[in-house]
């Protein structure tokens, strides 16, 4: 009847191993660009094995060097477009699930559907329409264009509806109407509290989005300052035929880019509540 | 894990119930003002763009005389000329039926493996789960440009670490990168990419069964792999059919990998997927009516396979939407 | 609660710090008074050095570079600013190939009342060709060129007893010998990811792609001239000895380090690249020109090469006219380009005047910088059309396929095929084709 938590079971070398295999295919790539970026440009393209060099130091101050530190300017970035544009996102969609979840009112499922249906339009094609309609108030090739069109998320908005259903109680709403509290008071004091664990979950969604997003900065902006990693780095690899492809700088780059995101998920690991996507939330 | 717990209210659960204010303000208007900065943003982000974009797919580019200097191009009305030369283009044919076969390789590969790494971290008998947890998640983090960047130094020979241990075992290992293998090598990159997500979506999806079911399962003599088959999987299928449905959706729209890939071989064509093609024509040719017009016609191809795979699953899925 | 109110705060404050930064990032002056402000999106390495020289000395117009990724990448975002009526700079660095796209897409303002017009002079008349369409307009003022030179292994052809080929026929038989004495070694390959190369190559042979007649478009790729290159060079690859693999990927870039790839035809930009990606092998290549078709009719393919143009949106002419004439022909100017960017300059006497040396690459040969004025000398014409992209974008689908099944005829087909897509897109926008 009672869980048997405490008691450990024979391992199963079976389970395990497989297990580690995954994890070991999962990591090997990584281990790949941990290596490759401790050698220099001639011994990248002369010696094939993961045995490491001593050069690690160097590409990093040969990346910083390249046009003045324009790769931190490019990672500052894309902290700020991932982080407040995440922030923006996780509250617009907070907001508009609390509503869709919590309220009755005519229209409401056909708003839903159609808010929905946002989730099956590829970002590849938003971005040149976007992009057209950004130029007629003149905000193209600025943070503005980067940030805006990312804080509507409708898979956001999907799990937020989720999570307010599950987690705020239609009865303390009632209980806070009745007491004369106006809506968004209800809203910001008690129901974005309650919904604040799969709120991270939310925010931390959006902030790989857009973390990783690579097409929507790339049409948008012209001036390299403005750069997330994702183009900068690209544009690193596509100096056109005139110019080497600057490859130690894009590896060492590379390597640089993911370590923010690994220090980011290990320290919110136990907000990353992804049982709302799987649509399975449980009282 | 179950969800924060109601209050202390002496009414029913939370959730099943919304709430009815009493006038035409706070019913109808409340909600809608609430609701204004998402549909807003929604209107102007993704229904202008989009209306934008259909209103581009009937039109054209036409040309006057030589084509040089100011008012020698215009934009002219197309009809359907656009969406007729969409669908009788073999180049588009050809990437639609090439990544449905993409695919049908890639969804039952990752979903399979994603769910048997999460019924290996649901089992008491497995060690090692939180390393492997971590390790497997870790690639999400890789955006797919950097990615297929790395695994394009692993599959190239010349470069590969793999193909010079290969070479040292007297080994001949075909190129991942050869024509009729490319396509295993993109969902490969997918799949490292993409197996963690899911696995984490599937293993939470499995931490909020209650125990007890596995106890009365355990006393009826069922086995870890019985029990697995015939109760968790059931019990997940909601949470199954959900990523099953997303990662077609992800899936369809591949274009950074073979993107990206691309320069590095002959394999690839600048339209090996749907996308590539619609970028191809916006960007590359010019032509950004042929391009809005196929995306309207990706677009909807999209919605019908959403909207069918959902009906056809409504009944083994779910019971708690509406 | 606090939270909500923290994250509203934290997000305004962000807000305000975008607003201005966004303010800054976007271009233009004000038109009236003191300081100009002009931006310029080029891609050229290093080129802000260049524009600082020009800053120092110019306090009243002020020239920012915008770093782009390279030509495609910058003429696609121009193209799709001035289609949205905002958002290009001023000055814009367009490969030659491009003009022609440009001036349909009414980008580049037309400078034949300028005083850019004086410049004529300074270049070439097959290079002042391409930045006047052969018309009385004058669309950009030119930069540098790309005059294409065979770049080889010295130490191999020494070893081998091999001699540097003067025709093409010498070439496939150097070829041959390389690849007998070690398989795995290649005197170069056939990159089915390099539109301009191959267009050099067809260039040399006498194509020219595009041509006008009147009121109206030839499309003249499936001709003689690139037909025998094609085969040519499908022919190379069939027998095996020539790779079939793109340039500039990792593993070429491991084959020229580790000697698998002997030699490279390139252009007289060439020994860049080949520091950047080979840096161990310098001293050890060597240039020479190219093979020939006909050794008594000298000629040579032209690979990239850029110039300066200003755009229609740009409310600053005269000021982004006095830039762009000072940075191609001024001798200061043109000496920091070469310095600091390495192109191979266009103006004839400014780049004899700063091209005294041979790179560091190519120490052990003094007398680089001759063979390739020499070079320069012999490029042929060529005629860009308005859809070069098509074209381009088209080759890389063809000889891809062609590459890969290593078939001579595939190479033919190939071509044939680049015309007819070619055609098609011209006539499908209504132009009227020959």
């Amino acid at each position: 009847m009672s869980t048997i938590a405490g008691i450990r079971e024979k391992p199963s070398v079976v389970s395990t191993g497989v297990l580690v295999i995954g994890a070991v295919y999962c990591l090997f790539p990584v281990l790949w660009v941990l290596a490759a970026s401790t050698k220099n440009g001639a011994e990248l393209f002369s010696t094939l094995t993961l045995a490491p060099s001593s050069h690690l130091w160097d590409n990093i101050v040969q990346l910083t060097q390249y046009r003045s530190g324009l790769f931190w300017r490019w990672m500052l970035n894309t902290a700020l477009y991932a982080g407040v544009g995440a922030i923006f996102s996780t509250w617009v969609s907070a907001l508009s699930g609390y509503v869709l979840a919590k309220f009755d009112f005519p229209g409401k499922s056909g708003v839903f559907k159609v808010l929905l249906m946002g989730v099956l339009v590829p970002g590849v094609i938003l971005a040149i329409p976007q992009y057209l309609l950004l130029a007629q108030v003149g905000l193209t090739n600025t943070y503005w264009s980067v940030l805006l069109p990312q804080i509507i998320s409708p898979y956001g908005i999907y799990l937020a509806r989720i999570y307010a259903a599950g987690a705020v109680p239609t009865d303390v709403i009632e209980a806070a109407r009745t007491e004369g509290a106006r809506e968004m008071y209800i809203f910001n004091r008690i129901a974005m509290p309650m919904m604040l664990p799969g709120l991270v979950t939310i925010f931390l969604f959006q902030f790989v989005a857009v973390w990783n997003n690579f097409m929507l900065p790339y049409i948008m902006l012209g001036n390299d300052h403005l750069f997330p990693i994702t183009v900068g780095l690209n544009g690193l690899l596509n100096q056109g035929a005139s110019a080497p492809a600057l490859y130690t700088l894009v590896i060492t780059g590379a390597l640089l880019s993911i370590i923010p995101l690994v220090i980011l998920f290990l320290v919110l690991q136990r907000y990353w509540r992804v049982d709302l996507a799987a649509g399975a939330v449980k009282a | 894990m179950a969800v924060p717990v109601a209050t202390t209210s002496p009414a029913a659960r939370n959730g099943a119930r919304s709430s009815r204010p009493k006038n035409f303000r706070s019913r109808v208007l409340t909600p809608y003002v609430m609701l204004a900065p998402g549909i807003v943003l929604f209107l102007l982000f993704m229904a202008a763009p989009i209306v934008y974009t259909l209103v581009l797919s009937f039109q054209k580019r036409q040309v006057v005389g030589l084509g040089l200097g100011s008012g020698s191009q215009k934009q002219v009305f197309a009809g359907l000329e656009n969406y007729i030369g969409a669908f009788s283009d073999p180049e588009f044919a050809a990437s639609v039926l090439r990544v449905l076969l993409y695919g049908l390789i890639l969804i039952p590969t990752m979903l399979g493996l994603a769910l048997l790494f999460a019924l290996l971290l649901d089992s008491r008998r497995t060690r090692a789960g939180a390393f492997s947890r971590t390790a497997i998640f870790l690639p999400y983090a890789v955006p797919a440009v950097i990615s297929s960047l790395l695994w394009g130094f692993l599959y190239l020979p010349g470069v590969s670490p793999f193909y010079y241990l290969f070479d040292k075992l007297g080994w001949q290992v075909p190129s991942l990168l050869s024509p009729s293998l490319v396509i295993f090598a993109i969902s490969n990159i997918a799949l490292w990419g993409g197996v963690g997500f899911n696995m984490i979506v599937l293993y939470t999806a499995l931490k909020v069964v209650p125990t007890e079911i596995y106890e009365a399962a355990k006393l009826d003599g069922c086995s870890e792999v019985q029990t697995a088959w015939r109760i968790k999987i059931p019990i997940i299928a909601p949470a199954l059919v959900m990523t099953a449905l997303f990662s077609m959706i992800a899936t369809l729209q591949v274009f950074a990998e073979p993107t990206t890939l691309r320069p590095l071989t002959n394999s690839l064509s600048t339209s090996w997927s749907p996308l590539m093609l619609v970028y191809r024509d916006a960007f590359t040719r010019n032509d950004i009516y042929s391009a809005a017009a196929t995306s309207i016609v990706i677009a909807a191809a999209m919605f019908i396979v959403s909207f069918l795979f959902l009906r056809v699953v409504q009944k083994r899925a779910f019971g708690q939407e509406d | 609660m606090r939270t909500s109110l923290r994250v509203g705060a934290v997000a305004m404050l962000a807000a305000a710090a975008l607003l201005t930064a966004g303010c800054t990032a976007s271009s233009g002056g004000d038109g009236s008074g003191k300081k100009v402000e002009l931006t310029y999106w080029a891609w050229a390495p290093n080129l802000d050095k260049v524009v600082d020289i020009w800053n120092k000395k110019n306090p009243d117009i002020h020239v920012t570079v915008n770093k782009q990724d390279g030509g495609d990448p910058a003429i696609t975002k121009l193209l799709t600013a001035i289609k949205a009526g905002s958002g290009a700079p001023d000055v814009i660095q367009a490969e030659y190939q491009k003009i022609p796209t440009l001036v349909a897409a009414n980008a580049l303002a037309d400078l034949s009342k300028t005083s850019a017009n004086d410049t004529k002079s300074h270049f070439a008349s097959g290079v002042w060709n391409s930045v006047t369409l052969g018309g009385n307009a004058l669309y950009a003022i030119p930069q540098d060129t790309g005059p294409m030179v065979f770049y080889y292994r010295a130490g191999v052809f020494d070893k081998l007893g091999l001699s540097i080929p003067k025709t093409w026929d010498e070439y496939a038989a150097d070829a041959r010998a390389i690849h007998k004495a070690d398989p795995t070694t290649y005197l170069g390959t056939f990159s089915s990811n390099d539109a301009g190369w191959f267009t050099g190559l067809a260039q040399q042979a006498g194509a020219s792609w595009w041509g006008v007649s009147g009121n109206a478009w030839s499309v003249n790729i499936d001709k003689k001239p690139t037909q025998k290159v094609a085969g040519y060079w499908g022919g190379l690859v069939q027998e095996g000895i020539i790779d079939n693999t793109p340039m500039y990927t990792p593993e070429w870039n491991t084959a020229l380090n580790t000697g698998k790839q002997v030699g490279w035809l390139s252009a007289v930009w060439g020994p860049g690249v080949l520091s950047g990606n080979a840096a161990d092998t310098a001293g050890k290549w060597k240039v020479a020109p190219m093979p020939q078709w006909d050794s008594s009719k000298p000629a040579t393919g032209n690979w990239g090469g850029s110039s300066t143009g200003v755009t229609t949106q740009s409310k600053h002419v005269d000021a982004a006219v006095k830039f762009a004439t000072w940075l191609n022909t001024d001798p200061a100017a043109v000496k920091a380009l070469v310095v600091e960017t390495g192109i191979y300059p266009a103006d004839s006497s400014a780049a004899n005047a700063a091209l005294t040396k041979a790179p560091s690459f190519f120490s052990n040969q003094p007398d680089f910088y001759k063979v390739a004025a020499d070079a320069a000398k012999t490029v042929s014409s060529f005629t860009y059309g308005p859809n070069v992209n098509v074209a381009f974008s088209a080759y890389n689908d063809e000889f891809a396929k062609a590459a890969q099944s290593k078939q001579r005829s595939a190479f033919l087909t190939a071509v044939t095929n680049v015309q007819q897509i070619t055609v098609a897109d011209l006539k499908k926008t209504g132009f009227t084709v020959k």
